[in-house]
């Protein structure tokens, strides 16, 4: 065969190799057999190579045979190569459903998460809220209080993977991310597993539980921050599950785990989603804080500027009762009273002063439609579910009292009530403040952040000051507390046909305002002083927790 | 003369080469106990496993220098660092796999005594075969060799015992016998002895006419071949012995005839009759489809090669370090799947260095067969040579799913009788091959 056929066949069958090296999916997908088979045809041709006519005949189909087996040898490798190396993390994660419905993966990919000591999970006084053990080849995840585990999410590595912080920090978890570059590099050469990285947290288990006791079994969050700087110290949802018996460390134990998993997912009242962070809930009242703060920043409205509220109002033909007037036989209320005592006519004539265009514009100042920073994700708040909803007139006096189409989380509804007491800054919440070393150094500490500054300082503490007037003199008495400053907000969610949501958002402070709370109970109906109790209760075991400590 | 070729010698070149997988038992086992927190449980009891094995590759070494062997200097390390790579594997994988199964403790200690028996045989035959003119036995018995090798497979049919669907055993006693490992030996050698002999009539022109046609009449025996290769694959279901047979049977017959006619006429046909049997048979459709996706039955039978394809690419280049994969996952991964646990716990770079061992094993065979002067010991040296490197093509083009998989052995490595004593065998005969008196 001539020289320039076979160079030609040998750098043609090369460049289908490597070609098809890189595409298709699965090691041995029809076309990949096909361009394999193309190319060693060609590498046949190209080792054709020309013999002396002196050699014997037997000597040279000896050599020919020699070089047919050679490049079937490199064709195996050619393929080895495509396994290994190649498309070897598509391979080695390729799943797919057996006949009996059963997920099919790599059981090494469990197994090689098992042998990490994966990092543990701490309160902000240390004690572990995620655990490891040592089993007998693999580490064991444990969550040693069913009241703080679910906060750190599941961590499943042979059935389900993970989620909530086991997630987010999966990387640090699991000591990918964050550990001298060197001792990693040398892990992975010497295949020894990572070292996991610990999470310090700002959780507080002890208020933690208090929240689940207060809670009692009702569905609903409870959130509590740091004003200053955005800390979590409560982070409850109930219902909580247990993500422990979703740990496996063997197939023999998936069983009984997945049980558990399909019974979670069959209650009607999704114990895997966390309410805090993920719940989505209509504000109701307490959202009168935020048209009251736009309003005062816009400079329409004054703490104590009047409002006629004669028990309803007529907003293009629909016309909005009032039930909320302590008096009946008073017309004039401030804007002060108007949200001390939760009238609904009063924010609605604020919402329409306000129009849907500050009301969206103000909105997204306050991160209604925006992705919160956080350590977990956050669903997204709405002012609306479109800016079109708010053009008709209803619907912006509506949004003005925090019903129309407004959506937000209790992590949501912290973070703003915070914002009151922070000179109108929006921190940037945050539940680990530090990223250690199992050895307990330090790797990474988070910093407090303003994530945003929706409002004037002056619109904030006008504000903080109608909150503590609401407690003091308006429909929260149930948030007063001797010894403490406490303002406040209730909400009742209609949620059209079942029982409403009752929502609470305070703050406590001696006297200068510390924590944030908000609280919301499902279907709590209208027993909002009950809210509002178990809202007071833990602001003031978080401030006894902080002058004991 | 003749006393003179019993002269003791100095074997250095292969001396040397064995230190390197003398070492290797050594050293890769300490290498498992040395890495912390590995995978096994292993005992210090396991050494002199390795210990024995190193003795004895180089205890041989000696005896053929003793004895004043002069030939292949090659062959043996090579073999012996295929072996030694296999026994390792075994010993990493019988703690894992007596864990599972009572049934596999030992399998280390097992494989040590079929290596034993092994390099016993290929001893045997480099010592004795000259004195009792082994060559010419097997020369003039050729037709006794193609009907022992009928026999067994003929046996196989009848008596054998089916595992998984396919009849590869026969128990005789206690012991598990695989005819198909011997009937590969005797196939080669009654091939060369026939087709030596006929070489010439083969290799010319049947002229009718105006055609010129193969000289049919001497095929006819080629034809029984090709059937019996069928008949193994559809009566046994053991498409790996029926690719292996019909590997052999076409490189010799190239070989001795020069003509790539019978090799295109042997493929196109052969091909054809398995396409006939795909759409015949319910079993290799199955088989197909395990190769091509089993993904569509990823827990029965698709399993196994969904199991071996993580093991691969789990290895990547540098392989998880022995003792620290899970190569277990796969079934019979001692046997037929020994290649995806040492592509797994070796890499890239080991699976590539097994399959270069191999090819230089094949090479070196080649070479003998080139310097051979008699043209039986020269087609004998090439079947027997091709024999390795064809099955080595087929279960490792298996495991990779390169080519449908067949339930045959990887030569030298994986664990079982059998394979390890009719492998050693041919190195043995390969051996002394080469010491016969050479061409000028």
């Amino acid at each position: 065969m001539h020289s320039a056929v076979r160079s030609t066949a040998g750098i043609v069958a090369i460049g289908l190799v490597v070609f098809g090296l890189w595409t298709g999916e699965d090691v041995s997908d029809a076309r990949w057999l096909v361009l394999l088979g193309a190319a060693w045809v060609l590498l046949l041709i190209a080792t054709r190579v020309p013999l002396p006519t002196s050699m014997p005949s037997f000597n040279r189909t000896l050599v020919r045979t020699a070089l047919v087996l050679a490049t079937v040898f490199a064709i195996v490798s050619a393929q080895l190569v495509r396994i290994q190396v190649v498309q070897s993390e598509a391979t080695a994660s390729r799943t797919g459903l057996g006949a009996d419905g059963e997920m099919v993966a790599n059981p090494r990919l469990g197994n090689r998460d098992l042998a990490v000591q994966r990092g543990r999970i701490f309160d902000r006084s240390g004690e572990a809220i995620a655990d490891t053990e040592r089993g007998d080849d693999v580490w064991l995840r444990t969550y040693p209080d069913p009241a703080t585990g679910y906060v750190a999410g599941y961590y499943s590595p042979l059935l389900y993977g993970t989620s909530g912080l086991e997630a987010s920090y999966d990387e640090e978890l699991t000591g990918q991310e964050g550990n001298n570059p060197i001792i990693r590099a040398r892990n992975d050469v010497l295949n020894r597993p990572q070292q996991g990285l610990d999470l310090h947290l700002t959780l507080d288990s002890e208020l933690q539980r208090t929240a689940h006791q207060l809670l009692d079994g009702r569905n609903g969050s409870m959130v509590v921050t740091d004003v200053k700087t955005g800390a979590v110290l409560v982070f409850a949802s109930n219902p909580i599950y247990d993500p422990e018996a979703l740990f496996t460390s063997n197939p023999g134990e998936n069983a009984e785990a997945s049980e558990y998993w399909k019974s979670l997912n069959a209650a009607p009242d999704s114990p895997l989603v966390p309410r805090a962070n993920l719940g989505r809930y209509t504000p109701g009242s307490t959202f009168k804080t935020v048209s009251a703060a736009i309003a005062i920043d816009q400079g329409f409205a004054a703490p104590e500027d009047v409002y006629e509220d004669d028990g309803d109002i007529e907003i293009e033909g629909r016309v909005l009762v009032e039930n909320n007037r302590p008096d009946d036989s008073r017309t004039e209320w401030t804007l002060a009273e108007g949200l001390a005592w939760s009238l609904n006519v009063v924010f609605a004539q604020i919402g329409l002063e306000i129009g849907a265009t500050l009301m969206w514009e103000y909105g997204e100042r306050f991160g209604f439609g925006a992705d919160i920073p956080f350590d977990l994700p956050v669903a997204s708040s709405q002012v609306a579910g479109s800016r079109g909803f708010l053009d008709s007139l209803n619907a912006v006096a509506d949004t003005g009292f925090g019903q129309g189409q407004v959506l937000t989380s209790p992590l949501h509804m912290a973070m703003l009530t915070a914002t009151y007491c922070n000179d109108g800054k929006m921190m940037q919440p945050y539940l680990v403040e530090r990223v250690a070393t199992q050895e307990g150094d330090t790797v990474r500490t988070t910093e407090p952040m303003v994530w945003r500054e929706p409002i004037k300082p002056e619109t904030a503490s006008d504000v903080e000051a109608m909150m503590v007037n609401a407690v003091q003199n308006g429909s929260v008495e149930a948030a007063q507390t001797p010894g403490y400053v406490v303002g406040g907000k209730t909400g009742t969610a209609e949620t059209g046909g079942a029982e409403p949501h009752s929502w609470f958002i305070g703050f406590i402070g001696d006297p200068e305002p510390r924590y944030a709370i908000a609280v919301v109970l499902e279907e709590g109906g209208t027993g909002l002083s009950a809210t509002v109790g178990i809202g007071r209760d833990l602001l003031v075991a978080a401030m006894e927790t902080e002058s004991s400590g | 003369m003749i006393g003179a070729r019993y002269r003791p010698t100095w074997r250095l070149t292969e001396f040397q080469l064995l230190i390197p997988p003398g070492l290797l038992a050594i050293v890769g086992l300490l290498t498992i106990f040395l890495v912390p927190k590995g995978l096994v449980a292993w005992t210090w009891g396991d050494i002199w496993v390795s210990l024995a094995f190193a003795g004895l590759a180089l205890g041989i070494s000696v005896s053929f220098g003793i004895r004043g062997f002069r030939g292949d200097q090659v062959l043996l390390p090579l073999a012996a660092t295929l072996a030694v790579i296999g026994l390792l594997m075994i010993q990493r994988l019988h703690p894992d796999l007596a864990r599972i199964d009572d049934g596999y403790s030992m399998l280390a200690q097992r494989q040590l005594l079929y290596l034993g028996a092994g390099t016993a045989i290929m001893w045997l035959i480099v010592m004795f075969a000259g004195p009792m003119h082994l060559i010419s036995i097997l020369r003039r018995y050729k037709y006794t060799w193609l009907l022992l090798s009928l026999g067994l497979q003929a046996a196989t049919y009848f008596f054998g015992t089916e595992i998984n669907g396919a009849r590869l055993w026969i128990q005789v006693g206690p012991v598990q016998i695989q005819p198909s490992e011997i009937v590969k030996v005797t196939l080669a050698v009654f091939l060369a002895g026939y087709l030596a002999e006929k070489r010439e009539l083969i290799g010319a022109s049947w002229r009718v006419g105006p055609l010129s046609l193969p000289p049919l009449p001497y095929l006819v025996p080629m034809g029984v071949m090709w059937a019996a290769c069928l008949l193994t694959l559809v009566a046994l279901n053991d498409l790996g012995s029926a690719l292996l047979f019909f590997g052999i049977f076409l490189t010799m017959l190239y070989v001795a005839s020069g003509r790539a006619f019978y090799i295109f006429a042997g493929l196109v046909s052969f091909a054809a009759a398995c396409w006939l049997a795909y759409l015949a048979f319910a079993r290799i459709l199955i088989r197909v489809q395990n190769w091509i996706d089993p993904w569509q039955d990823p827990n029965d039978s698709g399993y196994q090669p969904i199991q071996s394809d993580f093991a691969l690419a789990s290895g990547g280049v540098i392989g998880t370090g022995f003792g620290q994969g899970r190569p277990t996952f796969i079934p019979e991964v001692q046997t037929d799947f020994i290649f995806s646990a040492i592509g797994e716990e070796l890499g890239l770079l080991g699976s590539l260095a097994v399959l270069a061992l191999f090819f230089l094993i094949v090479m070196r065979g080649f070479a003998i067969a080139l310097r051979a002067q008699d043209d039986f010991v020269r087609l004998l040296a090439v079947g027997l040579a091709a024999t390795i490197g064809i099955q080595t093509i087929i279960i490792v083009g298996g495991v990779t799913r390169l080519i449908p998989l067949t339930g045959i052995t990887v030569p030298f490595i994986s664990y079982g009788g059998s394979s390890l004593l009719t492998n050693f065998a041919i190195v043995g005969l390969l051996l002394h091959m080469s010491s016969l008196p050479r061409r000028i």
